[in-house]
Formats: C-alpha cells, structure tokens, sequence
C-alpha cells in the first residue's frame, strides 16, 4: 500500500492533443540557435518565446516527463498527481495570449474556497463570495468579518502596482546608464501614482512579518493562522519572520482571466500547463527532447558553444539557457573553474534551504471531516491544517534546529473533485503540500530517506485528526521530502522556488547582483528559471523575461 | 499660573534634556517636566540596595552621537569619551566550551585574541571591521541626520536627497550592493557566512537583538548590527549616568528649567493647537510649543484628549509594536565577580547562535525561557563610587523575558528570574552566589511601571526594518504632529532608541527650523 517516492511512470496528460515531445534521447541536429536546458514550464515559454521570433531551438529535458515542478503522473495506475507544484496562480495572462495557450488546452478551473478545519470541532471557509465569506468569519469575530473586505481592497490596489514590478526586469539601482534610470524613474512613478496609505502599506508588507501585518488588522487567530501561512510557503521562516508579509500580497496577485485573486487547479494536473506551453512552443517549431541530460556546457574562451550530453554527444549553439536553478547553472554546467572566486562566494551565500515537502494520497473515498460531515464545496478548494499562528510558528521552531514539523502546516487539495480525469471513477486524489521539512535534517540531509515514512506517517496523523476515516482510505501514498526534489526533480536542497524568496535574493539580487537580467559571465550562457526575477511558482514571467532580454541583445 | 514658556518638554531623558539644551542655546526660554524624582529617565543611577547603586538600564553608550557632545559642550561639563570601544568578553555558556573569548575596542588586539581560537577568523574579523567602516558613510546618510520620509517621497527636497543619495553611491558598487543586501538579512546568516568560532558569531549577535523583537535567525536584524557597529563610536566612561548628569547641566548652563515630581496629565488645546500642559496636581502651565520625549502611544492617545487625532492615525500609533523583551537584574555584590582572567566591565554570554534563538522562541508564545542570553554590565569597573570599597554592582540585561508573561508576572516568577540569573552566573564565576548582598529585578513589567515604558521597551518602539524606516507614523516623521505645536522628541522617532541623544537633537533642530 505504501509507495516509496522513487516509483514513478509517465503519462500524457488528459487533456493534451498528442505529446509535444519530439524525441528521446537524442536530438535531431547537431547545431541550434539557443540550446534550453531543462523543460520545466520556465523553460518551455523561453523556448516558445525564442521559436516564435525565428530561433531554432531545441529543449533538452532530463527526465522522461516534460514539466519540472509543474509536472503531472501517474504515480499510481489511474491516479494521476500534480506531484509537485499543484495550484497555478500567477500565470501571466499575457504569456497565455501571446502563446496562445488555450488552444492548447490550457484550463485552469478556479478554486473557490478555502476551508480550514479546527480540532474543536468549528471551522471556517472562506469563499470567493465575500458576503458569504463575511458570515463565515463573523462566527469568531465581527470586527474581523467588517474588516475583511476592506483589507482585501487595500491589497488589491498594491497588487497592481506590484504586477507592475514582476512584468518588467529588475531594475538596477546602481547603475547611472540613462535606460536604467529612465526604468527606476517608471517604476517612482508608479509608486507616485499611489495614494500615501498604500505606500506606507506597501512599505509595511516589504518588512514586516505576516504575523505582525495581519495583528494590525484582525483579531481572530482562527482567520490570522490560515493568512500568514501564505507569507512562508518555500522558505525557511516563520511567520513572526520579518520580510515574510508581502508574500501575502502573492495571493491578491493571482489572476485567471483577468481576475483578480482567483487561484485555480490546471485540468489534467499542474503537467498540463506544461504541456500546453510545450504544445504551443512545438508549434512555434521548437524540438523538444526527453531523457537526455546535459552534462555541461561547453565554454571556449568564456563563451558558450553548446552543450555535451552525459552520453558525450555534443550539440552545438549560439546560446545556451539554462532553465534549472542557480546553483546546478553555475556549478553543474557551467562549472566552478569558469567563474571567479568571487562570484563563487556570492553564489554560496544564495539560501536554498528547502522547507517542505509532499505527500500524494490516493483514496477509494472523500475524506469526511469531524467538522464538516459529508461532501460539499468546502472540499472542493484548498484546505489549510493551521489552527492558529503559533501553531506554524511552533512548526517553525522544530525545523529550525533540525526536525521535521511534528505538527505540520498542511496545504491540502483534492483535485479528483473538480478535474474527474485524474482518478478513476469514485477514486480520489488528495495531495498535501507540507511545511516544515527542513533539507538539512539533524544529522545531515542524507538522513532524510531513512527518515521518509516517518515524515509521511506524520501528515497522515495530522490530517487524520480532522478526519478520522483518512488512514483507512489510502490506496497509495507518495512521499516527497527535501531530498526526493532534490535527487528527483533536480531542485537544489529541495527549494521548490530555485532559492529563497527573501528581500535580499529578490529583484536585482536574484540570484546574485551584477547578474540579475538573466545573463551570466559567460558570454552566450543565460538563466532563466525561478531563480532569476520575479522568482518561483508557475508563472512563467522568467522564462518570458529571459527570452525578450536575449532578443533584444541579439543573442543568437 | 505663570507666564507662557516657548518650549515645554515632557521628560528629562537624554532626549527630552537634549531637546531642552539645544532649544534654550538658540535663545528659547525651556521648561522641562519630569514625572519622577530625578532627571535621566532611563540612563540616571538609582540607589536599589543601602550602599549600591546602579546605572540607568541602558547601559551601551557606543551610539551617543559626537555632534551634541559638541553642540553642548558636554565635555566642558564632565563627559569624559572613551578613546577605544570597551572590550566584551565573550563568555560561552560556561559549560566547558573553553576560555573566554575577549573581544577587544582594539581591533589588532582583537584580533589576535580571536586567532588564538580561529586563525581563519582572525582574518575574517578584520575584514569584517573593515567592510562596516566602509558600509559607515551609507549607513550615516541614512540614519545619522534627518529622516527621508519613503511614503511622502514629494515633500522631500530634490537636492538634497540627491546630495544624500550621492553620498551613497560614492561607496562603489560593490559596497553599495552589501550596503542594499545586508539590512534585511538575519544577522545568523551573516555572521556564519564570515565566521566559523561559534562564540564569536554569539557575541558579534547580541547588540543586534536588545531592540528587537527578534531572534538571530530573524531577518532584518543585520540593520540593527550595521546601525550599532557602523554609528557607533567608543562610547562614554561611565555609560548613561555620566551623560545624563553632563547633559543636565548643559540644559542648566544655557537656562533650561528643569522641574521634577512634576507629572504631566494632559496636554492643553487652543484655538491654533496646543497651549501648554496640565500637571496631576491639576496646575496648568503655558508654552507655545510640546515637545515630548515619552512614547509616541502615550503623548498621542493618552495625553492628548480622545477624539483630537484622525481615526487612521490613532489606529497606526496603537498598532505600534513595543513588546519588552528583557529584564534588567541588578546585583550588588561583595566583591568584584570573577568572570574572566582580568578585571571585566563588559561580558556576554551564549555559546553559538541557536543559544540565542533557543532563548528567543518562547516568547513568541508569552513564555519565559529557561537558559536566558546575558548581557553583563560590571558598572564599578567604571565608577567604583556605585558600591562601597572593594565591592561590586554587576548588572544584566536579561534576553529574553516577555512583558505579557502568559500566567502575569508576580513575586515568585520575579525572584525565580534573579536566582535562575544567579544560577547562570555562577557557571562563570562558581561563588559569586556566596558574593550577592542583594538583588534588584526589573521585568518588563517593572520597568514600564518605573519608567513609564509602553510594554516595558527600553526603546520605546521595537527596532524592526518598518519601525526605523517609518518612525513612528508618516504622520509624524520629521517630529512634528498633526496637532500645531505639538512635538516628538524620544527615542521614538528617527532614528531610534539608545543612548544617542539622536532623536532629542534632530527634533529640536527640526522645530527650530520650522520657526
């Protein structure tokens, strides 16, 4: 019954006209415009971007699944998981349109409500629906209900501003070329258009902790815990850590069709999304190319030429970009010898820390909670296990010094509810997104594999105390610690953002100074995964980013 | 009644009498009214034992700033600068970890001692020295004058934020970008990308953590380390008690009144904003101008009659964070302690980093930790006029001790917290217990009720990256309040707490200028 994390098997997703994958193994050519190495969704709308300007481009994926962190499979004959990353938010609306993703088959099917069950037996949903939203939370606290809305509201108008900051490149406040200025200037404006509360607000959310920012406006810890949590999701903090608060403006950003804060699961899982992008690059004449890993690339005189396959087959490019996360970039295939001393300093000060982990559940019933009997809506958008704030802080604590969370923060969803084609009829898939499990276990990282039943005994019994039933459901289970991401998906320390998303690796510091606008020191070597601007989550803006500041330096 | 004063200052801190004495040395005619019996708010000795006593709870003169001692000629009226920064011995945790490390003012003595533990760190040490020196200049534009208001961005003058932003870029990129990257780091991060000596990263953390609500791993707290280490200077001999008495008499020297037992109850409302205060006795004082030295929360939403100040506004002041984090144990002591091989004015204690964020985690719940982080202050060393001949007033600020104590704070957790302070000392110094005469424990508790603290904080606002870049409110940023003729003048305001007689300055400068 119980999985270990390693069994895995590919599948098309439903839902995706045929497989945009090229080949295997090994590419058709021996020359390429841009080489793009890693076919995880920031990969994917580079290579996209590049092809549709012209490029020949070829995707060289790893694994045998296209996707990265947005990835679906069928872990489990007829169950199929987002087995990483399972909601899509922050999409770009423009990327969709401008690849024409809909038509191949991008869906995202909005998530409504957000239910968080307590152990004595009350509960709270919040709905897409604010009046309906306002009676939930005036259960525990009046005031709160009567400020809800206007908290929403003052979020909101923040986070126009600040889609503003992530449609763009970092700016660089240290350098006195006019275009820099002139951007800086266009991003003050922007700031200036804002009225005074909203700067002090914004100011605010940069520094402060979650905890601290949802003390000045609501009461009720019931509402406080499951809104902080946002503000941590793959870091290494706490939500009484400073410089956790603006993430909470992430949930504000959200936006499917134009609306905002709307969160959503993709149709066919996370791997869909994937897909389409790769659909949709493939139509822009893209090659893409499974199974064949990328040893380095190959550098002549600080300059990129191509890349050699861990088979020794060499393929030859104007450019290579590099759609893994800094760390693998620079040390893996690029290579320390290539780069200076100092830049290796700056790249070994980047924080990684993975901070959570996943376990995948598949189900012959509905999980039925003690507060809420039966089926409903409520189960039908995520489900958050955090009672209170002190309860994640506490969670926190235990990570701090080495420990997997004994009471973890849990981010749940049941896709099988609202998407019927990832689970065989009457069969559900539950997949828990757990924090906190830190990659560096006491005892050292490596202890985790030892340690990964354990973890996963651990999020069954949390969520068991809500729902009693739960254990006696499972079919299958699927555990994802640090280390599995790390050794699986390829995500250094198991950060599922590529690095944390803290004020200092943010912006013109992502991933390190100097090298922010997607380049590297290596001439013809770009980045552009989650660990360049705006950073993690299915978004697609690096990779789009990447892509526009290569045609415009006429790489390639 | 008596006639009108042009400036009455509530309290004679070392920001309320620096107000004061800049204000009366441009000619103005100064009042200032002190609720207790003796000037010097937080840094004035006080008797706690027949025989002994104690400096104020503030015992790092480091950030006192150069240009009042100028201006006020402090020196003529018994300051005495230290010419080298104190040394701090880093103690451990007493538990067989190896000799104390000294950390030296000296930085070539410092660092010898460090290399005699880590050569590596030897090295990094100096290079650590060398990087805030360079970091200084930024970290001055910033914090060392007025406040650049970030959220009323218009109001400030063009030229002369670029003349400050200039100042800035001037460092050189590369400096400039530590200078953007550091601020918002955990000073634990940091201090373990340069260090490898687990107590030396313990003892470099500490200063960054008094004002703070924050333990080593929390982000942010690497501003408050550049603050200290880059502003700061050598310090005062003899701490607060002697910058205090040298300020009062400044203040007295340029004519300032100084009035004590004298509490003031409210604040008294013309036609055109404030007229003058009332005091408890109910006697009414006239002055065309308030300044006032004490928290934020109380000047705005205590003295001032309910209902004067915009619904926003009082939101945002009650909203400030100033949870008290420390306790101040004072021992009088029949001989000097022993805590290292040479006499120490200065120790620290915790042996590595999570000593420290192990200390800080309960608070966050309202608890009280069991292996509280020790910041001693041997203050005879000093002054040996504090105790009688041969013995010894060693004080500690306690890190960390909630002010909200879940279950309050009574007699019994008081005294526990004194013997558990006795109890770790006597890791260092094995018989100190047979030395203690007595005792005196201030919780944050005490400390709010003895000094008028909201929540008991030293600072009076937590030093957090929000509260120093906006301090307090963008309504009151540049020291002047929405009410005509009211000021803020303490350790609330730009650029925070601390004996740095900052704040009284830069406001008695701003009201000046607004004349």
């Amino acid at each position: 019954m119980t999985q270990g994390a390693t069994k895995t098997s590919s599948s098309a997703p439903p839902g995706a006209a045929g497989s945009p994958i090229s080949g295997v193994g090994q590419p058709r050519d021996r020359s390429y415009d841009v080489i793009v190495v890693g076919g995880g969704h920031n990969g994917l709308v580079c290579a996209a971007y590049l092809a549709k300007a012209g490029k020949k481009v070829l995707v060289l994926e790893r694994r045998h699944v296209l996707g990265g962190a947005a990835v679906s499979e069928q872990v489990f004959p007829g169950f199929t998981f987002s087995v990483c990353s399972y909601v899509v938010s922050l999409f770009r609306p423009h990327i969709i349109r401008e690849l024409g993703l809909v038509d191949h088959g991008f869906h995202v099917i909005p998530l409504d409500c957000s239910f968080l069950p307590l152990p004595d037996g009350r509960s709270l949903a919040r709905f897409g629906d604010y009046a309906r939203t306002r009676r939930e939370i005036a259960q525990f606290s009046p005031r709160d209900a009567e400020v809800y809305p206007e908290f929403g509201l003052a979020m909101s108008k923040l986070a126009r501003f600040s889609k503003h900051v992530i449609d763009h490149p970092p700016p660089e406040p240290t350098s006195l070329a006019p275009r820099e200025l002139l951007q800086l200037l266009r991003l003050g404006r922007g700031y200036q258009a804002l009225d005074r509360d909203v700067r002090y607000l914004n100011l605010k959310l940069l520094t402060m902790s979650a905890a601290d920012f949802l003390d000045e406006w609501f009461e009720s810890e019931v509402l406080k815990g499951p809104m902080s949590v946002s503000g941590i999701i793959g870091t290494m903090l706490g939500v009484r850590s400073p410089g956790t608060a603006y993430v909470l403006l992430h949930h504000y950003m959200g936006e499917i069709d134009g609306a905002f804060r709307a969160w959503g699961f993709s149709k066919g899982g996370t791997g869909a999304v994937s897909y389409a992008i790769a659909a949709a690059a493939r139509g822009f004449g893209v090659e893409i190319v499974t199974e064949a890993t990328v040893d380095h690339v190959r550098i002549t005189s600080g300059r990129a030429t191509g890349v050699v396959l861990e088979s020794g087959n060499e393929i030859t490019a104007k450019a290579v970009v590099s759609g893994c996360d800094p760390h693998r970039t620079y040390f893996g295939l690029i290579g320390e010898q290539h780069l200076e001393p100092e830049l290796v300093g700056q790249l070994r000060r980047y924080k990684l820390r993975g901070s959570s982990g996943k376990v995948n559940l598949a189900v012959d019933r509905l999980p039925d909670f003690t507060c809420r009997p039966g089926p409903g809506p409520h189960l039908e958008g995520d489900i958050a296990i955090v009672p209170n704030v002190d309860y994640v802080e506490r969670a926190y604590d235990e990570a701090k010094y080495g420990a997997f969370s004994s009471r973890p923060y849990l981010n749940v969803v049941i896709p099988s509810l609202v998407d019927p084609t990832v689970a065989p009829p009457g069969k559900h898939v539950i997949s828990c997104f757990v924090q906190y499990a830190p990659y560096d276990l006491e005892g050292g990282p490596e202890r985790w594999p030892r340690q990964r039943e354990a973890f996963g005994d651990t999020v069954v019994d949390t969520l068991a105390e809500y729902c009693p039933g739960l254990k006696e459901s499972i079919l299958h289970r699927q555990v994802l610690t640090p280390w599995d991401l790390e050794h699986e998906f390829g995500l250094t320390e198991g950060n599922i953002f590529h690095g944390e998303l803290s004020l200092e690796q943010l912006l013109f510091q992502r991933p390190m100074a100097g090298w922010a606008r997607y380049r590297t020191p290596i001439r013809n070597m770009w980045m552009c995964s989650s660990g360049t601007h705006p950073g993690g989550g299915i978004m697609g803006a690096p990779g789009e980013l990447a892509a526009k500041a290569m045609l415009k330096a006429g790489a390639a | 009644m008596s006639r009108a004063y042009d400036a009455i200052v509530i309290g004679a801190g070392h920001n309320g009498l620096t107000t004061a004495a800049r204000l009366a040395k441009a000619g103005r005619r100064v009042l200032v009214l002190e609720r207790r019996d003796r000037v010097g708010g937080l840094a004035a000795a006080e008797e706690f034992h027949p025989g002994y006593r104690r400096p104020g709870v503030l015992f790092d003169s480091a950030m006192v700033r150069p240009s009042v001692v100028e201006a006020l000629g402090l020196q003529s009226h018994g300051l005495r600068l230290r010419t080298v920064p104190p040394t701090v011995l880093a103690l451990g945790n007493g538990e067989g970890e190896g000799e104390p490390l000294p950390i030296h003012g000296d930085e070539d003595r410092a660092a010898e001692a460090i290399g005699r533990v880590s050569r590596a760190d030897a090295d990094a040490y100096r290079t650590w020295r060398e990087l805030l020196r360079r970091l200084a200049p930024g970290l001055r534009a910033l914090f060392g004058r007025e406040p650049i208001d970030l959220v009323d961005i218009e109001s400030e003058h063009v030229w002369a934020l670029g003349k400050r932003a200039l100042a800035v870029r001037r460092m050189g990129k590369a400096d400039l970008m530590e200078l953007l990257r550091l601020p918002p780091m955990a000073v634990a991060d940091v201090l373990r990308e340069r260090f490898a000596s687990p107590v030396l990263q313990a003892a470099l953390a500490l200063p960054a953590l008094l004002g703070s609500f924050a333990g080593p791993r929390s982000p942010g707290t690497m501003l408050e380390l550049l603050r200290r280490e880059c502003l700061g200077g050598p310090g005062v001999t003899g701490g607060g008690p002697m910058l205090v008495e040298a300020l009062h008499r400044a203040a007295l020297a340029v004519g300032v009144e100084v009035r004590t037992d004298a509490r003031v109850r409210r604040l008294r409302l013309g036609a055109d904003g404030v007229s003058g205060v009332e005091l408890a006795d109910g006697e009414a004082i006239d002055g065309r101008l308030v300044a006032a030295s004490c928290h934020p929360g109380h000047t705005l939403c205590e003295l001032l009659p309910p209902g004067v100040i915009e619904h926003r506004f009082e939101h945002r002041v009650r909203t400030l964070r100033s949870r008290g984090s420390v306790a101040i144990v004072s021992l009088a002591l029949s001989r000097a302690p022993r805590l290292g091989p040479e006499p120490v004015e200065f120790a620290r204690t915790g042996a590595c980093l999570d000593d420290l964020e192990r200390a800080f985690d309960p608070i966050k719940y309202r608890e009280m930790t069991q292996t509280p982080v020790l910041d001693l202050h041997v203050a005879t060393v000093a002054d040996p006029s504090l105790a009688p001949e041969g013995h010894a007033v060693l004080c500690a600020t306690v890190l960390f001790v909630p002010h909200a104590r879940e279950g309050g704070w009574d007699d019994a957790s008081r005294d526990a917290l004194g013997e558990r302070v006795v109890q770790l000392l006597s890791r260092h110094d094995a018989e100190i217990g047979a030395a203690v005469v007595a005792k005196e424990v201030l919780t944050p508790v005490e400390l709010e009720a003895k000094y008028g603290l909201h929540g008991g904080h030293p600072f009076h606002l937590e030093h957090a990256l929000d509260q120093l870049m906006i301090r307090p409110t963008p309504e009151c940023i540049r020291y002047a309040t929405p009410i005509a003729g009211l000021w803020l003048c303490g350790s609330g305001s730009h650029p925070g707490g601390g004996l740095s007689c900052a704040p009284g300055e830069l406001a008695a400068q701003a009201i000046l200028a607004a004349r």
